[in-house]
């Protein structure tokens, strides 16, 4: 096996992998697969896939712009892998965009439906046109093997100055579009990354990130299949890059201190270090690497400039994405791995297409191969030598589908049953702090803490008494409310819900699913609660106060204490009218260990928040 | 007839009926507190909810239906606007998922189906079927306190500063949503700061989709540049090209 198998293999495996999840998110939804919040509605696959494939695809015309317009005849080699790059950067971003789209198979709506006013209508309307726009600039390649598209050939490649003219304009819209969807979110985005001129901030990242890309794959490919490397002329690249790179650097600094936001960058927050790092990695480290002609001029340097600047801008559209809007909305969004695994595998399925197309198709004319690479170790696709070529191809394949069934089914394997099933319901975790003598629980579900000594529960009512509390229907991790059953305050009543079980909304039965059939329909010829219900627990252990279908009215159930409270508490000067409220009585304040791990918001103004100051009056009564 | 709601906080006393009201309108199922859920209490089976402050404040929170709404701005097809009479409502067929409008929104009032195969946005729609048959909604019809009440938004906001002016000192002097991001037609009045309804605790008078405007509006312009720039590039560089080589045919031709 060499380089190029191996590199494959790995694709292969991610591929399949990322296969089983992406079929798991259309089969159980995004909440299931994503760490998508209501709060963080876009995340890495708008941030990665989407904003940063688009960026990344820049090449395309920026190295058409450079040989066609501008006639640097010089860097030929570059324009068809660029563009190759670019059709196939726009192909994964809708790609990955069917798996984020909530309704994917309703994307041709934005062909008919116009709203002219969103920035996002412009972005898909550019995508698809230029999408268009670059399989017919590369098409002659493809067209060239066959003799018979001659004329088509011939065709496409007589108007080709026209195809990238109108390329390079419609990057220029959606490149710098991208940027304009975020100006409408001037109140979430952190002002160091808001600006009025995002766009064009979009645009001068995408020039850069476009050179840097044509580098970054020239590299990569002469890695890859051992072919000589273009030092010289990825040189005279990196000093374009370093144009760009300063009027980008300029510009966003300027704007910054015209803005007035200067001081934001050295205050020490988690967004000014993002920023210092953003623009260490994106643009000041390689500005500085390509800036000295000793360093650009080596492939070290090359490598490490164009890692850097690719690595950085696409930082640079995950901040801009949603990062920096996590401190605004007090989300902690993390992308789940399933997440992570798609994005790996759209952008993995590309390299492998990519590979197959410069495998099967001129791409690299111009590029010669290595004298110094071993003659077993050239690719498989070097039709024309007669050495060895390794591993036959048909045993690859084989090989190739064997690592995708098999990453696939581990894929399948390793989708948590949990994720599936629970609909992202969440557990109201009291038992996280269980063990502990008091728990602090979100008793009223009004986010005041209460502070809840279970042990002592525990105790007084015995071990195995857990449903005097934990009552018949929800599991032990939460306890019902008393009030569900005891819903009046001195009657017995129907606990039953008669109603809601046959209502179209609740359980929705048919009279005949419990009644049964030719006697009068009442209680007793009805089945029974239990049957349905087996984990019910109506017994008189339960200590609920449950009489057939009748409950206790609340004041029974709660042993008459309601006066007991409220007169005796009335006299500790607790405030009275908030008696109904746990947190009155109960008010240690939980250590703030414990309070930084809850889930809902406690601020010491919120907790405990019905203390009144003393009265004299009560004193000396 | 532009219509909207006025929410007193000071009058709310949260009995929820309004949520319970809204829900059975709307057909809303039962919640369940789900991981992506904002602690706000919105939800897409929520579509208003009560938010309980310190000293027995109770403010509702529901969609804010702006004047110049930044969901229908930003979404691609369409599928929010703004009708007539003053409710931003969704047509669930026309929407593909994007959730740009869930990112736009400064009151992050839209919420997501994220538990469906199918999923769509789902927020308050000010009744829109009752408004078309000359109803008010189900929140403020509910309401026995008059904490919420519903009307035309010029009557509201006479109204409220009434309110304001009969009662010096009982509330914060602003009516709620007047002027905000250009105007809501949900009001508020209120006696502890509402900031906390919206992602900035200060939202400016500038209507949102007025910031994306100037870059929507400069795209033909920089379309058209961007081609004209290119073709005069290639035209100079060319002449350039083609004036070098004859230079150098006459350089040539001089030296021999």
């Amino acid at each position: 096996m060499n380089r190029v198998q191996n590199t494959k293999m790995i694709l292969w495996l991610i591929v399949g992998f990322a296969a089983a999840i992406g079929l798991n998110r259309f089969i159980f939804g995004l909440g299931a697969t994503t760490n998508l919040t209501d709060k963080t509605p876009w995340g890495l696959w708008i941030g990665f896939d989407v904003m940063g494939g688009v960026a990344l695809a820049a090449g395309g015309f920026v190295m058409t712009a450079i040989f066609y317009i501008i006639k640097r005849e010089e860097f030929y080699p570059f324009v068809k892998p660029a563009v190759l790059t670019a059709f196939l950067g726009y192909m994964a971003v809708v790609f990955g965009l069917i798996f984020d789209l909530g309704l994917p198979w309703n994307i041709w709506h934005m062909i008919v439906f116009w709203n002219p006013s969103s920035p996002l209508f412009e972005v898909g309307w550019c995508v698809m046109l230029y999408s268009v726009v670059l399989l017919l600039e590369f098409s002659p390649v493809a067209l060239e093997k066959h003799k018979r598209f001659a004329a088509a050939k011939n065709f496409l490649v007589k108007y080709r100055f026209l195809f990238v003219l109108l390329g390079i304009m419609l990057s220029t819209l959606h490149q710098s579009s991208l940027g304009s969807l975020f100006l409408i979110m001037q109140y979430k985005l952190h002002p160091l990354w808001y600006s009025e001129i995002l766009p064009i901030n979009f645009f001068l990242s995408a020039i850069a990130l476009g050179l840097m890309m044509v580098s970054f794959e020239s590299l990569a490919s002469h890695w890859l299949y051992k072919r000589k490397a273009e030092t010289n002329l990825l040189a005279k690249l990196g000093k374009i890059a370093v144009w760009v790179l300063l009027v980008y650097l300029i510009v966003k600094m300027v704007d910054i201190f015209l803005a007035g936001e200067a001081s934001l960058i050295f205050n020490g927050s988690f967004e000014s270090n993002l920023f210092i790092t953003e623009m260490l990695i994106s643009a000041i480290i390689p500005i500085l690497l390509l800036g000295s002609r000793g360093i650009r001029n080596t492939n070290t340097g090359q490598w490490i400039a164009s890692s850097l600047v690719v690595i950085g801008m696409v930082f640079n559209r995950l901040n801009v994405g949603g990062v920096t809007m996590l401190s605004v909305t007090g989300d902690s969004y993390v992308p789940s791995w399933m997440e992570v695994s798609i994005s790996l595998g759209v952008v993995s399925s590309a390299i492998l297409v990519f590979l197959f197309v410069i495998e099967n198709f001129n791409v690299w004319n111009l590029r010669p191969v290595d004298p110094q690479a071993q003659p077993d170790t050239l690719p498989s696709f070097d039709y024309s030598s007669h050495a060895w070529l390794g591993v036959p191809n048909v045993a690859s394949i084989t090989k190739y589908s064997l690592a995708f069934i098999f990453a696939f089914s581990f894929g399948m394997a390793v989708i948590p049953a949990k994720q599936l099933h629970s609909k992202g319901i969440l557990e109201i975790e009291v038992n996280r702090a269980s063990g502990k003598e008091i728990l602090f629980i979100n008793g009223n579900r009004d986010d005041n803490l209460v502070s809840f000594p279970h042990e002592e529960h525990i105790n007084r009512v015995g071990k195995e008494n857990c449903n005097k509390c934990h009552h018949y229907v929800l599991p032990n991790y939460k306890s019902s409310n008393c009030w569900e059953c005891h819903s009046s305050m001195y009657q017995r009543v129907d606990f039953f819900k008669h109603d809601w079980h046959s209502s179209a909304s609740g359980a929705n039965l048919k009279c005949f699913d419990c009644h049964m059939r030719g006697v009068t329909k009442n209680s007793s010829s009805a089945k029974q609660c239990t049957d349905c219900h087996p984990s019910y627990n109506f017994s008189e252990a339960s200590g609920c106060g449950f009489e057939k279908y009748f409950t206790y009215s609340y004041a029974d159930a709660m042993h008459n204490l309601c006066v007991t409270c409220h007169t005796e508490k009335s006299k500790e000067l607790v405030d009275a009218k908030n008696l109904s409220l746990c947190s009155t009585c109960h008010k240690i304040e939980p250590p703030e260990s414990i309070a930084l791990n809850l889930n809902w918001q406690t601020t010491k103004s919120r907790f405990n928040n019905v203390v009144l100051p003393v009265t004299e009056n009560i004193e000396e009564d | 007839m532009s219509y909207a709601i006025l929410t007193d906080v000071t009058k709310c006393i949260g009995c929820l009926k309004c949520v319970a009201a809204c829900k059975e309108t709307n057909h809303l199922k039962d919640d369940v507190p789900r991981v992506w859920q904002n602690t706000d209490g919105l939800s897409a089976e929520n579509w208003t909810s009560i938010i309980s402050k310190p000293d027995k404040h109770y403010i509702r929170k529901q969609c804010r239906h702006c004047l110049e709404p930044a969901c229908a701005s930003a979404c691609p097809v369409g599928a929010l606007h703004k009708t007539d009479s003053g409710a931003v409502i969704y047509d669930s067929e026309k929407c593909l998922g994007c959730r740009y409008c869930m990112m736009a929104c400064p009151y992050g009032i839209p919420r997501y189906d994220w538990n469906k195969t199918v999923p769509y946005v789902k927020k308050c729609m000010l009744c829109y079927d009752k408004l078309k048959k000359g109803k008010q909604p189900a929140c403020t019809d509910i309401c026995h306190e008059g904490a919420t009440i519903f009307g035309e938004r010029n009557d509201l906001i006479k109204l409220a500063l009434q309110r304001l002016k009969e009662n010096p000192g009982k509330y914060i002097t602003k009516v709620w949503g007047e002027h905000e991001v250009g105007g809501t037609s949900v009001l508020y009045l209120s006696d502890v700061d509402l900031g906390f309804l919206s992602y900035k605790t200060h939202l400016g008078n500038e209507p949102l989709p007025s910031t994306t405007e100037p870059a929507m509006e400069s795209i033909p312009y920089a379309f058209l540049g961007m081609g004209g720039a290119m073709l005069g590039l290639n035209w100079i560089i060319k002449r350039r090209m083609k004036l070098n080589k004859t230079n150098g045919k006459n350089m040539e031709a001089s030296h021999e």
